[in-house]
């Protein structure tokens, strides 16, 4: 798997991906869609991460670049 | 604005082809080094359709010509972001990315596509990738072209490494679902 943008995160992102690649074949692509067991993982990840994006000033960066995403589909 | 596309076909089902997309840029792929993170920033299926959404941060690092540093400053980290979308019973995944860093010099948007091929749906998938670079600093237009030139160029050279280092980890994905199910089938045996 690929590593995080904050190290610090690594660990749990690589528990999260490993859960989550084998929802995905295992379960997703044979029409089972709707279990959620790596929703867990995914909340603990997600604390990390926001922490960097904040301290990083990548969070404000996103929020332009939803909002760009957002008027093309719409276009 | 220029437009770069590159369409190819991969050797591997659409089932393969998307579960391997998710680690592209993992250690199996030795050719994409200049992707450094991903990072999944939301995911969520939709629970009337089945598509999945996901969207995610890509952290990349590479050598920016200095003529390029010289005139806009910043750093050789960049940020692109991606939305993705997974449609399991059209079995077709798009994927959309912008740049978030130089984005006021730069502005650079893929669209990726993975689809079940045409002639042989059940074992090969196509790929199609169009990206379109518009340069956006005001002024020179010459300044402008070769921006763009020299984006074109290393979007190009990124997209044939991109190539080479993901049929290297289909490769990989392959081998080792093949070897789990060997192990699997071991462990059932009395």
């Amino acid at each position: 798997m690929s590593a995080s943008i904050a190290p610090e995160c690594n660990n749990i992102k690589e528990k999260y991906d490993t859960c989550f690649l084998k929802w995905y074949s295992e379960k997703y692509l044979r029409g089972n869609t709707a279990s959620n067991e790596c929703d867990e993982l995914f909340a603990k990840y997600k604390t990390c991460l926001n922490i960097a994006l904040k301290e990083k000033g990548i969070e404000s960066m996103l929020d332009d670049a939803r909002k760009v995403m957002k008027d093309s589909e719409t276009d | 604005m220029r437009v770069f596309s590159s369409t190819c076909t991969f050797d591997y089902s659409w089932e393969e082809v998307s579960a391997a997309n998710w680690r592209k840029y993992c250690p199996w792929n030795d050719k994409s080094t200049h992707v450094v993170a991903v990072d999944t920033l939301s995911r969520v299926v939709d629970l009337e359709t089945g598509i999945l959404h996901t969207e995610r941060l890509i952290t990349c690092h590479q050598s920016v010509p200095q003529w390029v540093l010289s005139l806009f400053g910043g750093s050789a980290t960049s940020h692109v972001y991606e939305v993705s979308y997974v449609d399991p019973s059209s079995k077709k995944v798009t994927m959309c990315s912008t740049n978030l860093t130089w984005s006021n010099v730069l502005n650079v948007r893929e669209t990726v596509v993975y689809q079940p091929s045409f002639l042989n749906p059940s074992s090969t998938t196509e790929f199609n990738q169009e990206a379109k670079i518009t340069a956006l600093c005001g002024g020179w237009q010459r300044i402008k072209n070769k921006v763009e030139e020299a984006s074109v160029e290393r979007f190009s050279q990124n997209a044939k490494k991109g190539r080479e280092g993901f049929e290297a980890v289909l490769e990989m994905s392959r081998r080792v679902f093949s070897e789990q199910r060997e192990l699997d089938r071991n462990k059932l045996k009395p």
